[in-house]
């Protein structure tokens, strides 16, 4: 009896040791609020952001575009999936398939979606499908950045990603197919390694030092209505991925983690 | 709000009336007084909500000869109408226009220095040089 308790404990604590590794999907460009328009670098890695972990292998995604909307003009979708071009992304420890692309940004609101191939979580036994969304705004003229872009999962900013100074806080709105999932599942993890995008690699010196595994990650839920809040404690890119939002969801016979990531920018005010 | 209450508290079955009488008119003074930072107040309150309309023109070289500016304002209002003017360093006139429906407009680019003016009305006016216009 003891025996079985001290495996139960252990897998217990493996299981909840596990999570602190856990999966982002990034698009990465250094800004995200611009002052004038150009070219943007964007780098599409799947990755663990806090530590410059493991970062996986990323198959041709089955959806990258950006849905452009500027004051009150109709939003203009342009697909981005004939532009990516596949490149390798060096973490601390190895190094992954990953796509990267460029992109001419003029004013206002420039939504980044991706649905990314469902990656095959061997430790866990499952998929994961992690569609994400990233807003890049040129010159402070707003878009249509509250409105859902109808992603199959997709988290709504109730705050401009784009706009929060280090201590504000940032809310989102968790939908699956639109409607918002009750007492979701959130993990938050920093940005916490810069990526050098001509190395195509993540910086060896990380800004900030967790004291413990708890802080790698950071589990938050949200509300009744789907809705959760994060105080932002530092500058710099903030990632928040919605797990597992359509628990029947499978790929290829086997269960499939169907996530909504985004993505949000802080600066110090100065 | 207390002095309303002194007032109705303040009835003719009070023995200390003309005192009251005389706070009243103390009151009345600091009611006017109070109204017109009120006033004051609410000015103060209405000044930044114009600035919360900054009006925002930014202009890209098409790389066939054109520019196009976009015009808007920093609460994502439309700009559409208002008037563009390409004019030369000495101050000259050389395109006018509107902006159009989705609030831009595109000119050929003129041979000799000049700069654009995003002129939605007074205050609201952005200048962009056109040695800053790029792609």
């Amino acid at each position: 009896m003891k025996k079985l308790f001290a495996a139960v404990a252990g897998l217990a604590v493996m299981a909840l040791t596990t999570p602190a590794f856990a999966h982002f999907q990034m698009i990465y460009t250094p800004e995200a609020a611009m002052n004038k328009g150009g070219k943007i670098p964007l780098a599409l890695v799947f990755t663990h952001p806090f530590d410059a972990g493991h970062t996986m292998d990323m198959g041709k995604p089955e959806q990258f575009f950006v849905v452009r909307t500027r004051g009150e003009n109709a939003p203009k979708k342009t697909d981005l999936l004939p532009t990516l071009k596949p490149m390798n992304w060096t973490s601390l420890t190895n190094s992954g398939a990953a796509w990267e692309t460029t992109y001419s940004a003029r004013g206002g609101d420039h939504i980044f979606c991706l649905i990314p191939d469902p990656y095959w979580e061997e430790g866990d036994g499952f998929y994961i499908k992690q569609n994400t969304k990233v807003i890049v705004n040129v010159g402070g003229e707003p878009g249509a950045w509250m409105e859902p872009v109808g992603l199959p999962t997709e988290i709504v900013p109730m705050a401009k990603p784009y706009d929060r100074w280090t201590g504000q806080v940032f809310q989102g709105k968790v939908l699956f197919n639109g409607k918002p999932v009750s007492n979701a599942e959130i993990e938050v993890e920093y940005l916490n390694h810069e990526p050098l995008l001509d190395k195509k690699a993540f910086a060896k010196e990380g800004k900030a030092t967790a004291p413990q595994d708890a802080f790698v990650l950071q589990t938050i839920f949200a509300d009744d209505n789907g809705v959760f809040t994060f105080g932002i404690p530092k500058a710099g890119w903030w990632g928040f991925a919605a797990l597992d939002l359509d628990p029947d969801y499978t790929h290829k016979g086997k269960k499939c983690s169907r996530d909504a990531v985004i993505w949000l920018k802080a600066v110090d005010m100065k | 709000m207390r002095f309303t209450g002194s007032k109705g508290t303040g009835s003719k079955y009070d023995p200390q009336e003309t005192v009251l009488v005389n706070q009243r008119r103390k009151c009345m003074t600091i009611y006017r007084a109070s109204l017109m930072f009120g006033i004051l107040i609410l000015g103060l309150i209405f000044a930044p909500v114009s600035m919360a309309h900054t009006p925002l023109c930014s202009c890209y070289d098409n790389g066939d000869g054109t520019i196009t500016c976009e015009g808007g304002f920093s609460d994502g209002s439309s700009a559409s109408g208002v008037e563009l003017r390409v004019e030369s360093t000495d101050g000259k006139v050389l395109i006018k226009g509107k902006m159009s429906e989705d609030s831009e407009y595109t000119f050929d680019k003129p041979s000799d220095a000049y700069k654009v003016l995003f002129d939605a009305g007074e205050g609201h006016m952005v200048e962009v040089d056109g040695k800053e216009i790029t792609e």
